[in-house]
């Protein structure tokens, strides 16, 4: 009962984000207002006058970010749930293997190279995040415990994109490519369309579909390799799907909004703390979280008195000392 | 089914770490409904043996076969109706449920999501219930005393519904009482539910007390096997174990094995 009610309290909280994020702004807007603008769009009405500026806001502006950082949100919290458990560690998240430094340098690549339009760089970073794991799945997956060499060769890969990206920036023209680089890569929603919504809902949607489907698996997985083998997983294949899967989302949720740090990790790690480590449950649970978490977060961005700042910086200052807290309170109960 | 009701056949089973050679020429069978030791002492082959019989390692040379099927034409999840695994130890990161961990094993019946129904929940505190550790059930796998640990995956094991059960030293870290216990059970469950229990033991008061069947094991290698009665005596455990043993009888007629202490 306990458990169910964490779902109850967090698609409440879910509703209750959507609400603060749809109303609160530089533009606030009524909830009536709204309710009024949303049933004359889905009815294929054009709002009147006095609606057209709340509604241009909210159909153009505001919906699009909220349903891109629920979505992100979701994917990266799902994409930590599934490398923590194949990689059977709560500390791992999907950058350890390659994930977010391909992603820098295929951003890099389009800005510095390409026409730096926004589907050039969503596209590059998409393509460059899957080929880090590709390579890291290429060189570490030998044998049959395959942790290790996954960490280590996820460690040579990081490397070398992040060197690569460095090379990059080293080159890129300093007035224009660079701080655009450097943007990036501190993540932001700020320039979400609806079209970059409908790309990462298709991604999105397959890979957490498709994790779903096998989430069942990943229980076994997380027992470690001769456990899962012993109770009829084929590891290497559930592997392949498990680490394509979360690629593809994580990959989806970051080429359109830059790096977004740590959502990943503290997401996961606290709804297993939550709803406990079966997938089954976990998996639905940190996609809520996720998204929550993700929303409130570009929330307060937006309404910053400064002025809006990289979502990174805020995902950072909240989710490091709060997985240090996590740790020293959990300590006890994960395995040295 | 195989001649004298055979139902796992090892024939000139090689494997090597690397260059080292683990296991040589192993050829033994088990029939049904019988408790096998591997018997031998430290780095003799005997998990290593195990592993192979359960495709967790691929034997170089030879065949293994269940049935009659040799177990390289089985896929895994055939492997796992067949042969239940309860390990050494369990060490895992997440903290599961017993129910939880016990649910895992029949996750190969639960359909392409492997997620459990509510009656494999019940079927699954059924076990748990036979096993007398129902009141485990909600308690975190890694929060449970070393005999607890034990019970749980047995009730995996259990749970997974395999005929051949295979356990590495299933009392090694356990106390003298829990030791007695879960041999017992484990007696008790193979004669119960007819399974064929093959197990590694360090102990050769244990293997000449529960096990029907022998395999000694000494260097990668059979010494000597046979049924219990044909080789449990000192000259063969004077060979694996390469010392002076002394064999003993109880009050009740049962024998013991020790070292030949020197004064």
């Amino acid at each position: 009962m306990r458990r169910n009610g964490a779902f109850i309290i967090i698609g409440v909280l879910l509703i209750l984000s959507v609400i603060l994020a749809l109303t609160t702004g530089q533009y606030s807007i009524k909830l009536a207002t709204i309710g009024k603008i949303l049933s004359l769009k889905l009815t294929g009405h054009i709002p009147d006058d006095d609606l057209a500026i709340p509604a241009m806001v909210l159909w153009s502006v505001r919906l699009p970010r909220v349903l891109m950082a629920i979505l992100a949100g979701a994917a990266l919290s799902v994409g930590g749930v599934v490398f923590q458990g194949i990689m059977k560690n709560p500390l791992v998240s999907p950058s350890f293997l390659g994930v977010t430094h391909g992603a820098v340098f295929g951003a890099s690549i389009a800005i510095i190279f390409f026409s730096k339009s926004a589907l050039s760089i969503e596209s590059a970073a998409f393509f460059w995040a899957i080929a880090a794991v590709v390579l890291v799945h290429v060189i570490g997956n030998r044998g049959i415990n395959t942790m290790t060499t996954l960490v280590i060769a996820g460690v040579i890969v990081s490397t070398f994109f992040m060197a690569a990206g460095s090379a990059l920036k080293y080159i890129a023209d300093p007035y224009e490519q660079l701080p655009a680089i450097i943007f990036w890569t501190m993540g932001g929603l700020n320039n979400i369309l609806w079209k970059n919504v409908i790309r990462a809902l298709v991604i999105i949607s397959i890979g957490i579909i498709g994790i779903c489907i096998f989430r069942g698996k990943l229980n076994l997985m997380a027992l470690g390799d001769e456990e899962a083998l012993s109770m009829g997983v084929n590891v290497k294949l559930a592997r392949i799907l498990f680490m394509l899967f979360g690629t593809l989302i994580v990959a989806a949720g970051s080429s359109s909004c830059g790096i977004i740090m740590w959502v990943d990790l503290i997401v996961a790690h606290i709804s297993r703390l939550i709803v406990g480590p079966d997938h089954g449950r976990l998996i639905p649970f940190a996609a809520m979280l996720g998204g929550v978490f993700l929303l409130l977060t570009d929330t307060i961005v937006r309404i910053l008195p400064t002025g809006e700042i990289p979502i990174s910086i805020v995902t950072s200052f909240i989710g490091a000392p709060l997985l240090g807290y996590l740790l020293m309170k959990q300590t006890r109960q994960w395995k040295d | 089914m195989t001649q004298n009701n055979e139902i796992l056949v090892i024939e000139n089973v090689d494997f090597s770490y690397r260059e080292r050679k683990t296991l040589s020429n192993i050829s033994f069978s088990v029939r049904k409904g019988e408790i096998c030791g591997l018997l031998g002492p430290n780095g003799s082959g005997k998990t290593t043996l195990l592993k192979c019989i359960n495709r967790i390692l691929n034997n170089e040379t030879g065949s293994i076969t269940i049935h009659g099927r040799n177990i390289t034409a089985l896929s895994r999840e055939k492997i796992a109706k067949l042969i239940a695994v309860v390990p050494q130890e369990l060490t895992i990161v997440f903290s599961f449920t017993v129910l939880q961990i016990v649910l895992m094993a029949g996750s190969m019946r639960f359909g392409i999501s492997g997620v459990a129904k509510k009656k494999d929940h019940l079927s699954a505190l059924e076990v748990l219930e036979e096993l007398r550790i129902v009141h485990l059930a909600q308690r975190r796998y890694n929060e449970l005393s070393g005999g607890e640990k034990q019970m749980a995956l047995i009730a995996r094991a259990l749970f997974q519904k395999a005929e051949i059960l295979l356990l590495d030293e299933p009392t090694s870290h356990l106390d003298f009482k829990h030791q007695h216990v879960i041999m017992e059970l484990i007696k008790k469950i193979t004669r119960e539910k007819h399974l064929t229990t093959i197990m590694t033991l360090h102990d050769p008061n244990t293997a000449g007390r529960y096990c029907d069947r022998l395999i000694m094991l000494n260097n990668g290698r059979i010494s000597h096997q046979g049924l219990r009665d044909k080789v449990f005596h000192v000259e063969s455990l004077e060979s694996v174990y390469d010392m002076r043993i002394k064999m003993g009888h109880t009050d009740t007629g049962a024998e013991y094995v020790l070292p030949a202490y020197e004064q």
